[in-house]
């Protein structure tokens, strides 16, 4: 159902983009590689929900971190110590982190300026505490052992090509549920929150109620990251959950285009593949450690904030818009004039 | 109606309405008109709850709203436009007025991610109706264009048929012949009166007096943020107190002259 004037889903771009996660273990074949690209559907996870509440409610938050490790070491207690099935844990594991961002929301009834970015950044440092000190439960900074693999009708879920697929299977879904959500009703009442609050409010738009549940979704989201992550890893530790990880979410997101849904996911593959080539310049050039990743993240970042300000793909895409129109209205122009 | 009753609303020490009261019948276009600086955008602002009077009560169908938030208001019926433009210019013409069509429909955010038969189709309903109100305010050739583009006039009636969409009973008008040329005023007022038509009470607050005068049943004159007339426009026209206002009183002008020879 087409409704020209108004944003709708392409589904064109989403069923071009699946074709092209169906084929890439076909054309790539490195485990290395396939790795990476698994870990970039975890994060591409968490940037959508990112990108949701930084460019559509308009808040920043610095602790998805926080919400990712709580997906994540909400399904490993569940399932390694008290031996639960992980799709059990599952809802679990969203349910801890939505409600946590329920509770801070409620408190900051509001949501407005920077107090949620600050509120989020205490919050992703206390969870990264607990996280080490908890050793009863979390087993502390040396990290939890003993995570199970998923088992789907029998067949065990392992790293490499299966993982991968299950992992991009819910980036799928999350980038449908997301893009669903900025085209409809709410999507519009957000949008309009962002060009005059006191408008949106006078048709009748309750404000801070979407805020809050775009906040919630966002650390549904994390929680679901954590979820996938866990079971793909046998062990994981406090050291993925820090505030360094909260940046990088941000830095995926702020490159993409916060506004946008597909920018968030292309902020994270840009993003992740930085990584893979600083990983293998550092193979060639032992100066280039590990920390240098960082370095070209904030370099990133900068460069972003200050030339692209509205993020790489609103502003490719732009561009591309205006190439088209030029092309088609040279033709048409090019018509008119063969007509006469 | 509306029942505004001795509303007062100061600013740190500035008194901008006095013990206002007035009442709004329905089915009246009733204009509220003053001076530069008389209270009269203040008094709407508490009208649409925006912001609360100091004191003083405002009654609408029997609820009291004056304490409201804005987003609870809208439901109950009363509408706005703004008189400094608020259109949501990053959207295009018909998802702005969709956007005043928000209440018509209940769906929560994890219903809609889901996108469901019932939800698209839905939206169908809100988008052709959103076509309809385009058409009654003769925007319907613009629909796909981003608000952004278009010209005062046209912004003034998407935020005409933005404020109708949300099927207000009472719709506020702020000011919404501003800037525009005596073409379109006239044109402002014939849709003013179609709306009045559909069963809506119009409260508009007007610089432009030959609207006022042609188009209200009611007027009430504000001077300094006190209440200085009520009545029909015949009457406010002979009225002494009004015309003092507007054009100060007939000594202190030929003080001037005299002075100014």
């Amino acid at each position: 159902m087409k409704l020209q004037g108004v944003q709708q889903t392409k589904w064109m771009g989403v069923l071009v983009f699946a074709l092209a996660i169906l084929v890439f273990p076909f054309i790539v074949t490195q485990s290395f590689y396939l790795t990476q690209a698994t870990f970039a559907g975890i994060y591409a996870i968490i940037a959508i929900g990112l990108g949701l509440l930084m460019g559509y409610a308009g808040q920043i938050s610095l602790g998805q971190a926080a919400f990712y490790g709580i997906g994540a070491y909400t399904t490993s207690v569940l399932t390694a110590t008290m031996g639960w099935s992980p799709w059990v844990s599952l809802p679990i594991a969203l349910l801890f982190p939505g409600l946590l961002a329920f509770i801070m929301g409620y408190t900051m009834s509001r949501l407005s300026g920077y107090y949620l970015a600050m509120a989020t950044l205490a919050l992703g440092i206390i969870v990264h505490t607990l996280l080490v000190e908890w050793r009863g439960v979390t087993k502390g900074a040396s990290g939890f052992f003993g995570i199970p693999q998923l088992n789907l009708f029998g067949y065990t879920i392992n790293q490499g090509i299966p993982y991968y697929y299950l992992v991009w299977f819910f980036v799928i879904i999350v980038l449908i549920l997301s893009l669903n959500i900025v085209h409809s009703r709410v999507g519009r009442a957000l949008r309009s929150i962002h060009d005059s609050e006191i408008a949106s409010s006078s048709m009748g738009v309750n404000t801070s109620k979407y805020k809050m549940q775009i906040f919630i979704l966002s650390a549904m989201f994390a929680g679901l990251a954590g979820w996938l992550f866990a079971h793909m890893s046998y062990s994981i530790s406090p050291a993925a959950f820090t505030f360094d990880a909260s940046i990088l979410f941000l830095a995926m997101v702020v490159l993409g285009g916060s506004g946008s849904v597909w920018g968030a996911l292309i902020g994270t593959l840009l993003i992740r593949m930085v990584g893979i080539v600083v990983h293998m310049l550092g193979e060639k050039f032992p100066f280039i450690t590990s920390d240098f990743e960082h370095v070209i993240y904030g370099l990133i970042l900068m460069l972003v904030v200050i030339f692209l300000p509205r993020g790489l793909f609103p502003t490719v895409a732009d561009w591309f818009d205006a190439l088209l129109t030029k092309r088609s209205s040279k033709k048409s122009m090019l018509k008119l004039a063969a007509k006469r | 109606m509306l029942q505004v009753d001795s509303i007062t609303k100061r600013f740190g020490g500035v008194v901008a309405n006095s013990e206002v009261s007035f009442t709004v019948e329905e089915g009246q276009i009733v204009g509220l008109i003053g001076p530069n600086g008389a209270g009269k955008s203040t008094m709407f602002n508490m009208i649409s709850s925006v912001f609360p009077p100091t004191t003083g009560t405002i009654t609408f169908q029997g609820t009291r709203i004056e304490k409201l938030p804005a987003y609870q208001v809208a439901p109950l019926g009363i509408s706005r436009t703004f008189q400094n433009l608020q259109v949501f210019k990053n959207m295009t013409v018909i998802e702005n007025v969709m956007v005043g069509q928000h209440m018509q429909t209940k769906t929560n955010l994890f219903g809609m991610a889901s996108l469901l038969l019932g939800i698209t189709r839905k939206e169908r309903k809100v988008y052709d109706q959103a076509m309809s109100y385009l058409a009654f305010f003769g925007l319907q050739d613009i629909f796909d264009q981003k608000a952004s583009s278009l010209s005062l006039g046209k912004l003034r009636l998407l935020e005409f048929a933005r404020a109708f969409a949300t099927e207000p009973k009472l719709l506020l008008l702020d000011e919404i012949a501003a800037g525009l040329n005596h073409k379109e005023t006239q044109e402002m007022s014939a849709l003013i009166n179609k709306v009045r038509d559909t069963g809506v009470t119009v409260l508009v607050v007007e610089h432009d007096m030959d609207l006022v005068m042609s188009i209200c049943d009611k007027l009430v004159v504000l001077d300094q943020g006190v209440k200085i007339a009520e009545g029909t426009p015949k009457e406010i026209q002979e009225n002494e107190a009004v015309i003092t206002a507007y054009l100060g009183a007939d000594i202190d002008e030929e003080e001037v002259e005299e002075e100014a020879i």
